[in-house]
């Protein structure tokens, strides 16, 4: 990075401290730290949970995502606006009313105090390790983009926001998010403007999506049907999107404290309402656009070269290893198709070439086996790095974003997209920070202690526990090195193990009146076991279910386990407490 | 909610619900046929 990088990104930093630490002035006891005194307004709600959603891996990921797979990956966003709907009918009323500080003391209200704190703690183990990987995700990719050193890229990619989190609590941490989302916002769009802007000449904006679109990158809608049927390993298409996205949507706004946590400091129900609605709308449409900007790089690197492997530093170990000579060869063949390619794409774009309709076909015919021919090195690279002599990593599809910023923008643009990964990821762990924090003292510190605490003492507590929080996910991120790239899907997996069954249980409190507190936990226990259990055998290459159809499984699982087991535990004992009406 | 509170905008708030409804099925019919065009 040059001088210009390391001030944009320093400066960009400092300011979002500076900032948090301004904005950290509130009341010193529990309401004005977790709650902020409940005075947020709707816009400042829906950019809280929009920066708690969008973490680094969201700005790293999606691109690259887009720029292997296409752009499907948005479906799995289609189930999320309806699951704000549902939000506001049902959750949004209960937590306002109640006045709870977590979502889950809503459940000793509603069953007993056991599933209460069994849901907790499911929170603070699957939102505790996901944060510590959120951490080392981005700090693996920016270290071994940027030569950094991992351990202090760690430190400083979940260090510098516990500064303000700590001291200004969920104030800080939704104040904050307003300022890192607008910088997030203006640097993905002025990357995207710059991606169109490196094309050649007489290549336009449409020019690189009909590119794109040749290439089949923009397969935004994919139904998941085969010849075979309907494949439902498929992670991406509209049923999954819909069905699966849904539950995973409910059970993370309606259940995951780091996302409850903001829209219940909003001013009033109406407010916390229409931040959550706000979001349904907007979401899709914004991951559509940082998908495209994935489509925009994969169609300039048609018209120039693009690297047979994305990530140096794997290539680099290659170069080490019993690989290097073979290395050397391949390498070299591949530049060589790269400028044939690179030659048969600009005759394609020929206004001449396409109206000579034999010659057109032929271009394509000659580009699709040198595509062929491409696939085939990329394929060759992976497996040497599948080697077990080797032990490299063969995904670069995270690199794929960052290495075209490295390469091709301006001095100074490097810096701010470096700082918009570091953003991207403060704004989640901050809140996920904050909600650890809530959670702790709530549902277990508080309710566990017979000691009548201050409420000084009560608000000192919340910070050190935030402290605390924060100095354990570094540490898992510290550890998490060693996992390498695949960790940024063991969050998307993490979450989806833990969510259906705490979605069912939040269903059950809301929906089945009759359940009762034991029915629910030994049933969310069973179905927690067989999430477990279906993974497990997932992995073993037994079973054949995508993530996120686990979701479903945990939360239909908990509300028909729980209906059947119900009679048989409950007969003639009192049953649920009402909700509040 | 306190009787004081009004839906901003309409009515009440299943218009709201509607309308993100109504949204997210355009996007996906004009998701659709952005897929077809370009493909």
């Amino acid at each position: 990075m040059s001088t210009a990088d390391w001030i944009v990104l320093i400066v960009t930093l400092l300011c979002v401290i500076i900032y948090g630490l301004y904005k950290s002035r509130s009341e010193k006891n529990l309401d004005g730290y977790f709650l902020c005194e409940r005075s947020v307004p709707w816009y400042i709600v829906l950019l809280s949970i929009m920066g708690t959603q969008a973490s680094a891996v969201t700005f790293l990921s999606a691109p690259g995502q887009a720029y292997t797979d296409g752009m499907r990956f948005v479906q799995y966003y289609f189930g999320l606006p309806l699951a704000m709907v549902v939000l506001c009918i049902t959750f949004v009323p209960v937590f306002h009313k109640l006045k709870i500080y977590t979502a889950y003391e809503f459940l000793e209200k509603r069953f007993d105090l056991k599933t209460r704190t069994l849901t907790s703690f499911l929170f603070l183990v699957q939102r505790g390790l996901s944060t510590g990987i959120s951490i080392s995700a981005p700090s693996i990719i920016l270290s071994s983009l940027l030569g950094w050193d991992i351990f202090y890229t760690n430190i400083f990619m979940g260090g510098l926001l516990i500064i303000y989190t700590v001291t200004g609590g969920a104030k800080a941490v939704a104040y904050t998010q307003q300022l890192q989302l607008i910088i997030i916002f203006s640097g993905m769009i002025i990357a995207g403007y710059m991606v169109v802007h490196l094309l050649p000449a007489h290549v336009g904006f449409f020019d690189a999506l009909h590119v794109g679109g040749k290439a089949g990158k923009l397969n935004v809608i994919t139904t998941g049907f085969t010849k075979k049927g309907f494949n439902w390993n498929d992670r991406y298409n509209l049923l999954s999107g819909v069905i699966g996205g849904f539950f995973l949507a409910l059970s993370y706004f309606g259940t995951d404290q780091s996302q409850v946590g903001r829209y219940i400091t909003a001013k009033s129900e109406n407010e916390s309402k229409l931040g959550l609605l706000m979001n349904g709308l907007v979401k899709v449409p914004m991951q559509f656009l940082i998908l495209l900007v994935g489509v925009l790089v994969f169609a300039f690197y048609q018209f120039t070269n693009e690297p047979v492997f994305f990530n140096q530093s794997q290539l680099n170990v290659l170069a080490k290893s019993k690989y290097k000579d073979s290395l050397i060869v391949l390498q070299k063949e591949y530049n060589e198709t790269e400028a044939k390619k690179i030659q048969q794409v600009n005759l394609l774009a020929d206004k001449q070439v396409q109206k000579d309709v034999p010659a057109y076909i032929q271009t394509q015919l000659e580009l699709k086996a040198i595509e062929d021919k491409k696939a085939k090195y990329r394929h060759t690279i992976k497996r040497w790095l599948d080697d077990k002599d080797v032990k490299g990593e063969s995904n670069d599809t995270n690199y794929i974003f960052l290495r075209f910023v490295v390469d091709y923008l301006p001095k100074g643009l490097v810096g701010l997209l470096i700082a918009v990964i570091f953003l991207a990821a403060w704004s989640s762990i901050a809140a996920a920070l904050n909600s650890l924090s809530a959670a702790t003292i709530i549902d277990f510190h508080k309710r566990f202690s017979k000691k009548e605490l201050s409420e000084k003492k009560e608000y000192d507590l919340s910070r050190w526990y935030t402290l605390l929080w924060g100095i354990f996910c570094i540490v898992v991120a510290q550890l998490a090195y060693n996992i390498g790239n695949s960790l940024i899907e063991a969050v998307n997996v993490l979450g989806s193990l833990f969510y259906g069954v705490i979605l069912g249980i939040f269903l059950v409190a809301f929906y089945m009146k009759k359940i009762s507190g034991n029915a629910v936990f030994c049933s969310a226990v069973i179905i927690e076991a067989l999430v477990i259990t279906i993974h497990v055998l997932n992995q073993k290459g037994i079973m054949n279910l995508s993530f996120l159809w686990l979701n479903a499984v945990g939360a239909i699982g908990v509300i028909i386990l729980s209906a059947l087991v119900n009679p048989l535990i409950n007969n003639n004992k009192k049953v649920g407490n009402k909700l509040p009406t | 909610m306190s009787a004081d509170e009004k839906t901003p905008l309409f009515k009440n708030w299943n218009y709201w619900y509607i309308l993100v409804i109504a949204f997210l099925i355009v996007l996906v019919i004009s998701f659709y046929f952005f897929t077809k065009h370009f493909s």
